[in-house]
């Protein structure tokens, strides 16, 4: 029988979770608003994010911000990577959607392997941020990690706010999510929006996966879950919407904490997978109706 | 006798009427043109009629039976069969396996024929076989039988998806601009193609921008401008309709060979 | 009566022999593990169940040109309904096998009625979705399927005292096994059935207007794959005795799709030699065995960027017609 006085505590934890959902769905909507394409490697960034970040740290001593700083700019060069090597040949030879598809899900599981080749199959895992004990309001524990979690998710998306609002570039990429045609037009280099667009949403997932690794723990082969955790997200919230896809995040994440509750870990992934084809089937535009 | 018969059938896009109160019939003989300008609503018509597109308003009845709302490939199986403006052909098939398609409706035989191939399948596999030769032949296209079909010329494409629509068996054949990007002496072919369909007993509705083609051919005119018919009758008596000297030349074009030289996007 | 002239048709590249490559070449892999037999014979006999899944999925993704990623639920249910029955209800193998393929149709046809309406990137996850909720389920409905742990002790097929067990045995059933299911995609490719599969593939507005009930069609090549994946995977179970979550996980997904790729999406003799090739090559560099996933990948992005429709089609006279 469930204990249903943990349920606010439940619901706190769920909403850190659903932050980092939330920012891998704004990736999944950076690159598809930029290309078209949905980009399955997405768990990979994740995964790595947390997973760099713990070698500099844990190996090389890197200090943690350091060694956080370095993670997200490599995981950004191997977003640039996979579009160059394996997007931008299929995107040229006007690949269906289908196989863009499956070569990104194949790219993710070379990361994957990479990865697990490097630093083997046991879970790695990071300190906490801020090492001391919880704040309690009632009953109610909110770690430190929560803390950064939740801030750092809202900075960034106000700093996307910013960025697709105010600058040059963001709007640029804006206008190739509206019309790719008319964007080139009108100068604007559409190849290397979405270079950047891999670049930024990689980031986006790196960030995700330092933010949750104290929390949780990485090991080679989590950015699968989280990808399609992120997938959900961005279904939820009405795809290519990068705000949605982050209020999609958080939903998905208190609901997979109810479902935890009510019918076991070992569900969790059974619930939002259930969710995400109740999505597609009834209401495959979102919560919010999808962007196009 | 009416073989095809349109009541009121509107059709709104948002606040655009792009199909507005349209009613004509089609008889049974011969062959009835729908024209007008680039989007006065023809294609639009082609798509309320062939199900692809239910109407906000009205009734489409053919040969007595009201098929208004019913889904497309019930339509064709009922015998009233669409091209489409642009060429849709099976790229990766060859053109024999395209009018092969193309006899779907001809035929019965499921998964279980396939995979025992009784006599009765076999007979059926020979019959489309034979009737499927028998169109290319009378395309023209015979002798390209295994070519695959994206590897034919664009005129010889557009002969491909005609024979292909005839293998359906239609007793109405719905043309949706079928001289489009073809030569003269492409369309001088295919106008006595079309004759000689209508002459075998299959009711012939074209929808067309190449007036030359339309006065060879048709036997009767709709002309239709902003979604709603503005004249009816013959070729020679629609030519010398007021309206439709309005509608067609009022644009300061000087010629009625004019439109069809001009790319039409969906009418 | 011709109006148009016809032109003459060009030389057309000689067929007969060339096609007979890929089928010469699977009979003498398979002829090979035969006389050797032992380790061999099991890396054949694994390639051979294989064929069985991607044959089924190319009658989906080659000859209609669908997609799923969640084929592998299909092959689940077919080997773990086998394996409970079998192995813990103590039912012969083949009732519990044609059970596990009709509980795979049926579910098929349950699941597949909403997801093929989806399109794109919905229609892929919607898929990859019930793969990995199948997979869920096999992990935890442990008073089942025992979880990570996995049911053991799953009797070889046969009926009543007839069973195979012999390597060589096992290698002769599941060569005609797949010799069956390819002269099945044969026949459905040149029958009316396929053809409507080849227009769905093609333009589904042009099916349509021709009378094809294109969603019908669509469910009819799912229920077919389906049926082909449960076998599959029911052959697995029978064959190594043992199944686990793992065997029927996103592992599976990725594999299936290189060995489609490799052998030639769309082709009749393509499942086969994919699945032969991409089953033998990781076993010519043992040293390479942890580095078997990472390959099938890197194979797999390279033959979609540069040979899109495989090696299969090297040998076909019309790529994928």
């Amino acid at each position: 029988m469930a204990d249903w006085s943990y349920i606010p505590q439940v619901l706190v934890s769920g909403l850190g979770i659903g932050c980092v959902y939330g920012l891998i769905g704004i990736g999944f909507c950076v690159i598809y608003n930029a290309s078209g394409i949905v980009n399955f490697a997405q768990g990979a960034f994740v995964m790595l994010g947390g997973m760099i970040t713990h070698v500099l740290f844990a190996r090389n001593g890197v200090p943690l911000p350091l060694a956080a700083l370095v993670a997200v700019a490599a995981v950004a060069a191997l977003g640039v990577a996979i579009e160059r090597v394996v997007v931008r040949p299929l995107w040229n030879r006007k690949a269906t959607m289908f196989v863009m598809i499956l070569a990104t899900l194949a790219a993710q599981i070379v990361v994957e392997r990479l990865t697990l080749i490097a630093v083997g199959d046991q879970p790695k895992t990071l300190p906490v941020f801020t090492d001391r004990p919880p704040l309690m309001i009632g009953p109610v524990a909110i770690g430190y990690q929560l803390i950064w979690i939740v801030g750092g998710s809202l900075a960034i998306v106000a700093a996307l706010a910013a960025f697709f609002g105010l600058t040059r570039t963001g709007k640029a990429m804006r206008a190739c999510s509206i019309n790719r045609e008319a964007a080139a037009l009108q100068g604007i280099p559409v190849s290397r929006m979405l270079a950047l667009a891999f670049a930024l949403s990689a980031a986006l997932g790196a960030i995700a996966g330092i933010l949750i690794t104290p929390t949780q723990y990485t090991a080679f082969n989590v950015g699968v879950p989280f990808a399609i955790s992120g997938f959900i997200a961005a279904i939820v919230g009405g795809f290519g919407r990068p705000f949605g896809a982050f209020l999609g995040g958080l939903l998905l994440g208190l609901l997979q904490a109810l479902a935890i509750v009510g019918f076991g870990a070992g569900l969790k992934n059974v619930a939002a997978l259930s969710v995400l084809l109740l999505f597609l089937f009834i209401r495959p535009s979102g919560i919010l109706g999808a962007a196009k | 006798m009416t073989r095809l018969r349109l009541e009121g059938v509107t059709r709104r896009f948002g606040g655009l009427v792009a199909v507005d109160d349209v009613s004509f019939e089609v008889p049974a003989d011969g062959v009835t043109a729908v024209i007008g300008p680039n989007g006065a609503g023809k294609t639009t018509l082609f798509n309320l009629i062939s199900g692809f597109l239910p109407p906000s308003a009205g009734r489409i009845l053919f040969e007595g039976k009201d098929i208004t709302g019913r889904p497309p490939a019930q339509i064709a199986a009922g015998g009233l069969v669409r091209t489409f403006q642009l060429v849709k052909l099976f790229e990766d098939l060859s053109v024999l396996d395209n009018v092969k398609v193309g006899c779907h409706l001809q035929g019965k035989a499921g998964l279980f024929s396939a995979l025992l191939r009784p006599a009765s399948a076999r007979r059926e596999e020979q019959a489309v076989e034979a009737r499927s030769r028998e169109l290319l032949a009378f395309a023209g296209l015979a002798a390209m039988a295994d070519e695959p079909a994206s590897a034919l010329p664009y005129g010889r494409q557009r002969m491909l998806e005609l024979a292909r629509a005839m293998a359906a068996g239609p007793r109405l054949i719905l043309l949706d601009e079928p001289a489009a990007g073809l030569n003269t002496e492409e369309s001088a072919a295919l106008s006595r193609i079309i004759r000689r369909i209508a002459a075998d007993g299959t009711s012939v509705l074209l929808i067309e921008h190449d007036m030359t083609l339309v006065m060879n051919t048709a036997d009767r005119v709709v002309v239709v401008d902003f979604g709603r018919k503005i004249a009816q009758g013959t070729p020679g008596e629609v030519r010398a309709d007021p309206a439709v000297i309005a509608a067609y030349l009022g644009t300061g074009k000087s010629s009625a060979n004019e439109p069809a030289t001009q790319e039409a996007p969906h009418g | 009566m011709t109006i148009l002239p016809s032109t003459t048709s060009p030389d057309r590249r000689p067929f007969g022999l060339v096609g007979l490559l890929p089928w010469l070449f699977a009979a003498v892999v398979v002829g090979y593990a035969m006389v050797v037999g032992g380790y061999a014979a099991t890396v054949v006999s694994f390639a051979l169940i294989y064929a069985v899944f991607v044959t089924g999925l190319n009658l989906f993704m080659g000859f209609a040109a669908q997609v799923s990623f969640g084929q592998n639920a299909f092959a689940a249910i077919g080997g773990y309904l086998s394996a409970v029955l079998t192995a813990s209800h103590g039912w012969p193998p083949l009732p519990a096998m044609l059970l596990g393929i009709a509980a795979a149709v049926l579910v098929a046809a349950i699941v597949g009625f909403p997801t093929l309406r989806l399109k794109g990137h919905y229609l892929a996850m919607g898929t990859l979705a019930i793969g990995l909720i199948t997979y869920e389920i096999t992990v935890e409905w442990q008073s089942v399927t025992q979880g990570y742990m996995g049911i053991s002790g799953i009797p070889p097929i046969g009926i009543g005292p007839y069973e195979v067990t012999s390597d060589r045995g096992q290698l002769i059933l599941l060569s005609l096994v797949v010799a069956a299911c390819a002269f099945a995609a044969a026949r459905i490719r040149r029958s009316r059935f396929g053809r409507a599969l080849s227009a769905v593939a093609g333009s589904e507005e042009a099916a349509t207007a021709l009378g094809i009930e294109v969603a019908r069609y669509k469910l009819l090549a799912f229920l077919l794959s389906a049926g082909f994946a449960a076998l599959a995977g029911s052959l697995f179970v029978h064959v190594v005795g043992f199944v686990s979550p793992e065997v029927f996980g996103l592992h599976m997904v990725i594999v299936t799709f290189t060995m489609l790729y490799v052998g030639g999406i769309g082709t009749v003799a393509g499942p086969l030699v994919g699945a032969l090739i991409v089953s033998l090559l990781p076993e010519t560099f043992r040293a390479f065995k942890d580095y078997q996933d990472l390959a099938y990948g890197a194979v797999l992005i390279v033959l979609l960027i540069y040979a899109p429709r495989g090696l299969a089609s090297l040998f076909s006279p019309r790529g994928r017609s």
